[in-house]
């Protein structure tokens, strides 16, 4: 039997207003794109918690992506500049941990892109593609009850 | 069993900074010491391993275990005390979440073996087998106490404060054992204790303790420096921020901060600007950010082994 291809399954946080509507609005204009991604919709890319990027990588994602509103468009002003720097940050620790930090993606994607939205998430999916399966045995973690009862 | 209320108190992978700490309560340490027995306590008193394996089961009254666990002779006398003690309490940052010992984990035992002792060095059992007095096996990783027994309590902190190791004592004392999995710390952010005054809550640039006299009165992150303040336990009296040193985290994260490394990341990230915020500023605070040196050293000083499973950490 034939190696199976590796797909690379990636975690999409997309904020309601912009990149979620942008995506709903490539579904409806039925553009093709990869189907790699579970979208979760959030109500602002500022409201992921990188907790929710580590618990996602902790459950095997090959990537994440976090969809958010374009610089100056955030419906609640500046949640997207935060997630950018938090982003940032993250990346910074992600390599140090063996986990490469292309393997998380911010991107912005106004509720009109959908052309955007396909394209984006494309070259994301063939990027993770090309980096092949993580090789870092175990991840970062939150959780780990500190003290253990009984 | 009548008499006076039996004790150990031992380190496993430590500095001796914990068996220090007990002389910081001062005068009422000699009220503590009339009203126990200590039954084994290396730092303290001769009593051998064998003193301690002929008691029986459940006789120590409590056991207070300091350092991470590093080696195998670490967890078998962690189970050694378990065994024998009614409560067993993680005292210290490394006991309680993995310590400074713990930044360890971010090479492999390997990796760091060689780097001590250069390239000779083989963690191999000598010809013929184990010798009777071969060093203990290092583990794979350091970890905190709960990993290897059931821990009843903790009392964080490096090392932990006089006033948190005399709450121990009088709780334990008062015949009055803490709810179990209690943490003798504040639910509370250390922000909350501190008495500096939070004004202007941007950051512009990013210092090291070394680089900068701060002004007595103001907020260290404020001005600038990483302290784990917001994302910390208080119960220690903001010891580091009134002595002008930003906190390091020691008392280990609060209930609501979770893994103290996300967590200060995003209070960072909401902090650091330069100028309006917006397209234009992202290289400048792009550079701020970089300039934190060594971030998972800062965020996980003392609670690397607790949060982040294995690290790969390239040289340089």
């Amino acid at each position: 039997m034939a190696e199976p291809k590796f797909e690379p399954r990636i975690v999409a946080f997309l904020c309601r207003w912009c990149a979620g509507a942008g995506a709903d609005l490539a579904g409806t204009s039925r553009l093709r794109y990869p189907p790699n991604a579970i979208p979760i919709r959030v109500n602002c890319s500022g409201r992921v918690e990188l907790e929710w990027v580590m618990e996602a990588f902790r459950s095997g994602a090959d990537g994440v992506f976090i969809g958010g509103c374009h610089p100056g468009d955030c419906h609640y002003v500046s949640g997207n500049y935060k997630t950018r720097r938090r982003v940032h940050l993250l990346r910074r620790m992600l390599g140090e941990l063996g986990i490469e930090p292309e393997r998380v993606r911010l991107e912005w994607v106004s509720a009109t892109e959908g052309a955007k939205f396909a394209r984006v998430m494309g070259k994301f999916v063939e990027e993770m593609r090309a980096l092949g399966p993580r090789k870092d045995k175990a991840v970062a973690t939150a959780g780990l009850v500190a003290v253990r009862k009984g | 069993m009548a008499g006076k209320p039996r004790i150990a108190v031992y380190w496993t992978g430590g500095c001796g900074g914990c068996d220090v700490s007990f002389l910081e309560l001062g005068t009422p340490l000699l009220d503590v010491l009339a009203k126990i027995e200590i039954a084994f306590w290396p730092a303290l008193v001769d009593a051998k391993r064998t003193d301690l394996e002929s008691l029986p089961p459940r006789s120590l009254a409590a056991s207070l275990i300091n350092g991470t666990l590093r080696t195998d002779e670490n967890v078998e006398m962690a189970r050694l005390l378990r065994e024998k003690s009614q409560l067993v309490i993680a005292f210290g940052a490394c006991a309680h979440l993995g310590g400074v010992p713990g930044l360890a984990n971010l090479s492999s035992r390997e990796e760091f073996l060689r780097r001590t002792y250069g390239n000779g060095f083989h963690p191999a059992p000598p010809p013929g087998g184990r010798a009777e007095d071969s060093p203990p096996d290092l583990l794979p990783r350091a970890k905190p106490l709960s990993e290897e027994v059931s821990v009843d309590c903790v009392l964080p902190g490096c090392p932990p404060p006089p006033e948190l190791i005399g709450l121990v004592f009088d709780a334990f004392l008062s015949g009055d054992p803490p709810p179990a999995g209690h943490v003798f710390a504040h639910e509370k952010a250390l922000c909350e204790e501190c008495p500096r005054t939070r004004e202007d809550r941007r950051l512009a640039k990013l210092v090291r303790p070394h680089e900068l006299l701060p002004d007595p009165e103001e907020c260290l992150l404020d001005q600038g420096m990483v302290c784990m303040g917001p994302v910390t336990r208080g119960g220690c009296g903001a010891a580091c921020p009134k002595g002008a040193m930003p906190c390091t985290g020691c008392l280990g994260p609060t209930p609501n901060a979770g893994d103290p490394g996300l967590a200060m990341v995003s209070a960072l990230a909401s902090l650091v600007r330069v100028g309006e915020e917006g397209e234009a500023a992202f290289a400048a605070e792009d550079q701020v950010l970089d300039s934190l040196v060594d971030p998972l050293g800062t965020f996980y000083k003392y609670s690397l082994p607790s949060y982040v499973r294995t690290g790969k950490r390239s040289d340089g």
